[in-house]
């Protein structure tokens, strides 16, 4: 009787065992960093179809790559951008007394015109 | 055989076969995440700003943000002028950065590119005052039109005579979203400057309207 209960635990060691067996069967030692060429996954991403999206992923590369695509820029313009004004206000101040310039040209002239006309006409 | 003895018989059967169904799928656990670590090398070796940031779908930008250097500007569009040449945001005060509207939006695959002024003549300076003080990885967000926020990182910062314009490096096919920041900058020349800023920076992410920042 004994010998049977005790035969029965050895047999269920032994299973236990056996059964742990697999988790040991990928390496020697168990360590954290697979190995490299791990070629009992490989098959089995073959026969997943849904991988298919992974040769999509561009080559990530830090620095900007060229595409071998249209134009993204589809019309280039030409020269450099001009985008800083430094100087506008000279002209615009240098526009502003021109314009008062003449201004007070108009106005003096216009001016003289009435005191002539008014002397001539008092005068006779 | 006693009763006794075909229970523990069956007992330590039935331990065995769940050991064995507990120990297989241990095995199938392994190898999903083998599957994963050998995809991890592949991602890692190269730092690969793309894979965070996928191109964005097209949407015009409304606002730029530059938080380095204080640029929070609406953006307006900017075509051709009638020399070929860019055409540049109106010089007003309180002026404004322009997106160059045959270049790609910003997020999409390619140069996106934008212009602003460094100064706008009797008004002072520009909204692009400062570019050339951003350095690499400084961000730059481009608010769209659709409510996406495209986050880029600055990768260089160029200060190139406007006589040698880099006309392919601004303008040129890339494989990847990027952005160009362009204003002027050196010394003062008459009315303009001898030299133009350019900023380079690549999409690093994104956020859309629903993620809750706005």
């Amino acid at each position: 009787m004994r010998r049977t209960v005790l035969s029965t635990l050895a047999l269920a060691g032994t299973a236990v065992l056996l059964g742990a067996g697999p988790a040991f069967a990928d390496g020697s030692t168990p360590s954290p960093v697979p190995s490299a060429a791990s070629p009992t996954t490989r098959p089995a991403e073959s026969a997943e179809p849904t991988r298919a999206p992974e040769p999509t992923r561009p080559p990530a590369e830090d620095e900007p790559t060229r595409a071998p695509a249209e134009d993204q820029v589809s019309v280039r313009p030409s020269g450099a951008p001009d985008t800083g004004v430094t100087t506008v206000s000279d002209s615009g101040t240098g526009g502003t007394a021109i314009g008062a310039g003449a201004a007070a040209v108009l106005a003096l002239g216009g001016g003289t015109v009435f005191v002539v006309r008014r002397r001539r006409a008092s005068g006779a | 055989m006693s009763a006794f003895s075909r229970r523990a018989f069956t007992a330590g059967g039935l331990a065995s076969l769940l050991t064995a169904c507990g120990g297989h799928d241990t095995t199938r656990q392994d190898t999903t995440r083998h599957a994963g670590a050998a995809r991890g090398p592949g991602t890692t070796a190269s730092p690969a700003p793309s894979d965070r940031a996928r191109p964005l779908a097209r949407s015009v930008p409304v606002r730029l943000l530059v938080p380095a250097i204080g640029v929070d500007t609406p953006v307006v569009r900017l075509g051709l002028a009638a020399d070929g040449t860019v055409q540049v945001p109106p010089v007003t005060d309180h002026d404004r950065a322009g997106w160059y509207r045959h270049s790609p939006t910003p997020g999409e695959t390619g140069p996106s590119v934008l212009l602003g002024h460094v100064t706008v003549g009797p008004y002072g300076d520009g909204v692009f005052r400062h570019l050339a003080r951003l350095h690499r990885d400084d961000r730059i967000v481009a608010r769209l039109e659709n409510g996406t926020a495209a986050q880029f990182a600055v990768t260089a910062v160029r200060t190139v005579p406007k006589t040698d314009f880099p006309a392919d490096d601004v303008y040129g096919n890339v494989g990847r979203p990027e952005l160009r920041l362009i204003t002027c900058g050196g010394a003062r020349t008459g009315d303009g400057y001898a030299d133009n800023v350019i900023v380079f920076a690549a999409l690093s992410g994104a956020k859309s309207p629903t993620s809750g920042e706005r």
